[in-house]
């Protein structure tokens, strides 16, 4: 009951905070410079040429009434047409979802796996010779910028050491990719059986991932020391070891206590990487929703923009939602509080 | 006894497979910065420009020479048949008749006839694009079908440029048996087919395409003249530009599109790839609005072409790969004239012009350039500088490059002093000479206008007598370069990177290879 209502509450916050989200994409996107129509219209199209593909694109329409256009197509389902590929955004987006979805989960779960104990351990003998380490490495991938990071991995370990497959995608160009289930080359692969592609995907797979890795370790690193320390410095843990208990017990006690904040934590980071997971899909040609955004940006592609924001709108909302229904489903004290 | 035979007979199967196994394709793999998505070369999507000329191949071609280092290269001089075998023109030169080649096919197994002529035309007509303006500046009235492989073009006036036009890749020809049957009462020319698919003469055809990963191209199994070298082009979208480099140099791919300038010159010296130059047809020039103070004084723009240093120029911002620009029509367009040219770097002279033309202390402009092209900025820096020698303070403004293509529009031109990238894709001068200069030229962004010159160009486009032509586009050059409506600064060389196998890269004006020229040498 109390999480329905919770829910419901939530759920109405959401509806003004995405058509806030597109509006401002759309007049940004219209305002901010980059022009499709001479694009499209080519090096030696005439004035006439390029008022009629104005028209055609419906740019020649005040910005409220094309806004206005724009929601109730959305409302519908209808997030336009790409400029450039001529197909519906919507399915050009769901197209590229699972694709980075796979990017991004694998890379922050792996910048997690590594993290989360690592910036547990640090809290648990803080400035110890580990915690120094751990927090060394955290300011490293803090300063890293993410383009040159995957530049140089691709270089170091395709180019100079051989052991990774060229940046040049999701899977190698001799391989056939499987046969679509869920659009990510792993699972499909193994859904399918074919051993081959499951080898070449993960291949690829693994720089991108590592270097999504590599920077999101870093704030889950600092965040859960930060967490950490405070808990090992608060009541619980201060009576735990006034009852004697073991070290074993209280860093237990100190996980349960943290999981919920660090979860919250988590949850944030994952909607800040998307735009790290678009330049390192840049980098490695990958195909996903990043690049697809990043070019539509590039090319003036109004609708792909837009559809491409709106998707990570609704992406991190999702996210949020789905963190705190299980903080909620973790700690149902916090409920009357929200 | 019996493992013997058995082991002898597997052997000779093996062999015999081994032997029936044919050989594996010769596969070209290109990096690019993006997947076309689109390939009907009138309606231009990114991308689309690259790959439309390997697909689809028109009336005619320029035909090929060596150079002095035994390079081959384009003859502009010389047209000859490429789909067509023979043409005959009309006495007032306003009726041309083509003689189609009997038994070209394409890859669906459809022969070309004047249909498809006439179809792919009407087509271009209809779109009002790219194809349309090529029509409309050879003079091309109409296009009609004479016989079955005859095809006959109307022009409403005799036109120099039209078989150079014909030579290009848009209006493209299509195979109309197979498209045809993909067009619909809502798309008659199958304008949504051609999104994804091809249907052309050329040495190649279009397999699949999975859009935001590559395109797979096949040679035309039907094709008319000799095979190529590579059976299969993998076109590959690589966003990042370094990315691409280093596919390249670790001999993953064997050729990128659009290779970024400024690696190039690094590039140069590296074995594991070969970088070759051309020279470029894109001037890079400051151009200057006669309808703005102070450049409506004609002594104020020669006294600031007097200022340049060229060479210092070329060395710096092209590192050397450039050649100085004496003419508004590129090196090596047929009709080339550098005699008019008499702009020799002397700042002493461009203060006493400009001291006679009642600036003795110089003055003020802003210089406005975008980032359309890699060379605008470091050029507007290096002329700016120059030009302070001589009392000139032109401030660099940087502006959008939508921006920049916006203000240049016919209707607008409001830009006193700017830089912008820009070359004929025809190599004809009368064709340079009207784009970049004429009164109704669409490229004369700086808004020149001269009445002497503007007839000079028109008759040299009108008349068919290469002569007299020639003759009418030097006086035409020389009226040009008199007026200096740009500060003329140099052409920089065109490049192309490839791995060091690959041999055959012959330039083509549009800046896209032929991958039909291509072949590896392994």
């Amino acid at each position: 009951m109390k999480i329905r209502r919770f829910l419901t509450r939530r759920l109405t916050f959401i509806i003004p905070l995405l058509v806030g989200i597109v509006f401002f994409t759309f007049m940004l996107v219209r305002l901010g410079g980059q022009d499709p129509v001479e694009m499209l219209a080519g090096p030696t199209a005439t004035q006439g040429q390029i008022d009629r593909i104005e028209q055609e694109l419906g740019l020649d329409q005040p910005l409220l009434t094309q806004f206005g256009i724009y929601l109730m197509n959305v409302a519908q389902g209808d997030l336009g047409k790409s400029w450039i590929s001529t197909r519906p955004v919507l399915d050009d987006i769901l197209a590229r979802l699972p694709v980075t979805l796979e990017l991004l989960f694998l890379g922050i779960g792996l910048g997690a796996l590594v993290g989360i104990p690592a910036g547990m351990r640090g809290a648990a003998h803080p400035n110890g010779w580990f915690d120094q380490i751990a927090r060394a490495i955290s300011l490293l991938g803090f300063s890293i910028p993410t383009y040159w990071l995957g530049l140089v991995l691709l270089f170091v370990f395709f180019y100079l050491l051989g052991w990774a497959p060229p940046g040049i995608g999701r899977i190698s160009m001799m391989v056939i990719p499987p046969p679509t289930v869920t659009g990510s080359y792993l699972v499909d692969s193994i859904i399918a059986g074919d051993w081959e592609a499951t080898r070449s995907a993960l291949g690829h797979l693994v720089l991108p991932v590592v270097s999504i890795a590599i920077i999101s370790a870093a704030p889950i690193i600092k965040q859960t020391r930060a967490i950490a320390v405070e808990i090992y410095s608060g009541d619980a843990v201060r009576y735990a070891k006034a009852c004697g208990l073991p070290d074993r017990q209280v860093r237990k006690i100190v996980m349960r206590n943290a999981t919920v904040p660090i979860l919250t934590f988590v949850g944030t980071e994952i909607t800040g990487l998307v735009g790290t997971a678009s330049l390192i899909e840049f980098v490695f040609a990958w195909g996903g929703l990043g690049q697809y955004g990043l070019n539509a940006i590039v090319n003036g592609d109004f609708a792909a923009v837009q559809g491409y924001v709106l998707a990570l709108a609704l992406f991190s909302v999702v996210v949020f939602l789905v963190v705190d229904l299980l903080v909620v489903l973790l700690e149902p004290r916090n409920v009357d509080a929200t | 006894m019996m493992r013997i035979r058995t082991v002898f007979l597997a052997a000779t199967a093996t062999l015999a497979l081994a032997a029936a196994t044919p050989a594996l394709a010769e596969t070209l793999i290109i990096a690019a910065p993006a997947v076309p998505e689109g390939f009907d070369g009138d309606a231009l999507r990114p991308g689309t420009q690259n790959v439309v000329p390997q697909v689809y191949e028109n009336l005619t071609r320029y035909g090929r020479k060596t150079d002095e280092d035994g390079r081959e290269m384009l003859d502009p001089a010389t047209i000859e048949g490429n789909l067509a075998e023979s043409w005959t023109v009309s006495d007032d030169g306003k009726r041309y008749v083509f003689k189609l080649r009997e038994g070209v096919m394409s890859p669906y197994g459809n022969e070309l006839t004047a249909d498809d002529v006439v179809w792919s035309w009407e087509k271009s007509f209809d779109q009002k694009r790219t194809g349309n303006f090529i029509a409309n500046v050879s003079n091309v009235e109409s296009v009609e079908k004479v016989s079955t492989y005859e095809v006959a073009f109307n022009l409403s006036a005799p036109s120099s440029i039209f078989l150079n036009a014909l030579t290009l890749y848009v209006p493209g020809i299509y195979d109309t048996t197979e498209v045809k049957t993909h067009a619909t009462a809502d798309d008659p020319w199958a304008l949504e087919w051609m999104q994804d698919h091809t249907a052309g003469f050329g040495a190649y055809t279009l397999d699949q395409v999975r859009p935001d990963e590559m395109a797979v191209f096949t040679a035309n199994p039907n094709y008319f003249r000799d095979p190529p070298y590579f059976d299969r082009v993998l076109y590959r979208e690589v966003p990042s530009a370094a990315s691409r480099a280093t596919l390249l140099l670790s001999g993953q791919v064997q050729w990128i599109d659009r290779p970024d300038i400024g690696q190039i010159v690094q590039l140069m010296d590296d074995e594991r790839i070969k970088v070759m130059d051309a020279p470029g047809q894109a001037m890079m020039a400051a151009w200057m609005n006669p309808n703005f103070k102070p450049f409506d004084d004609k002594r104020v723009r020669q006294a600031l072409n007097y200022a340049v240093d060229r060479q210092e120029i070329i060395d710096s911002v092209l590192r050397g790969y450039g050649d100085v620009a004496k003419s508004v029509v590129p090196l090596f367009v047929d009709g080339y004239d550098p005699s008019a040219f008499h702009y020799d770097y002397d700042p002493e002279k461009a203060k006493a012009l400009l001291a006679e033309a009642g600036y003795p202390d110089g003055f003020e402009v802003e210089l406005l350039y975008s980032d359309l092209w890699w060379w605008l900025e470091p050029f507007v820096i290096q002329l700016s500088g120059q030009l302070a020698d001589v009392g000139v303070t032109a401030k660099p403004v940087r502006i959008t490059g939508s921006d920049m293509r916006s203000r240049s529009a016919p209707a607008v031109r409001d830009m006193p002093f700017f830089t912008f990238e820009s070359g004929p894709i025809v190599l004809d001068p009368g064709y340079t000479l009207y784009l970049l200069a004429h009164s109704k030229g669409v490229s004369n962004r700086g808004d020149y206008e001269n009445a002497e010159f503007d007839a000079l160009v028109e008759k040299a486009i009108a008349t068919l007598d290469r002569d007299e032509r020639l003759e009418y586009v030097k006086q035409a050059q020389a009226i040009w370069m008199d007026d200096a409506p740009w500060v003329v600064a140099a052409y920089p060389r065109t490049f192309e990177a490839m791995a060091p196998t690959i041999s055959g890269w012959v330039f083509h004006p549009d800046n896209h290879e032929r991958w039909y020229d291509l072949k590896s040498s392994k």
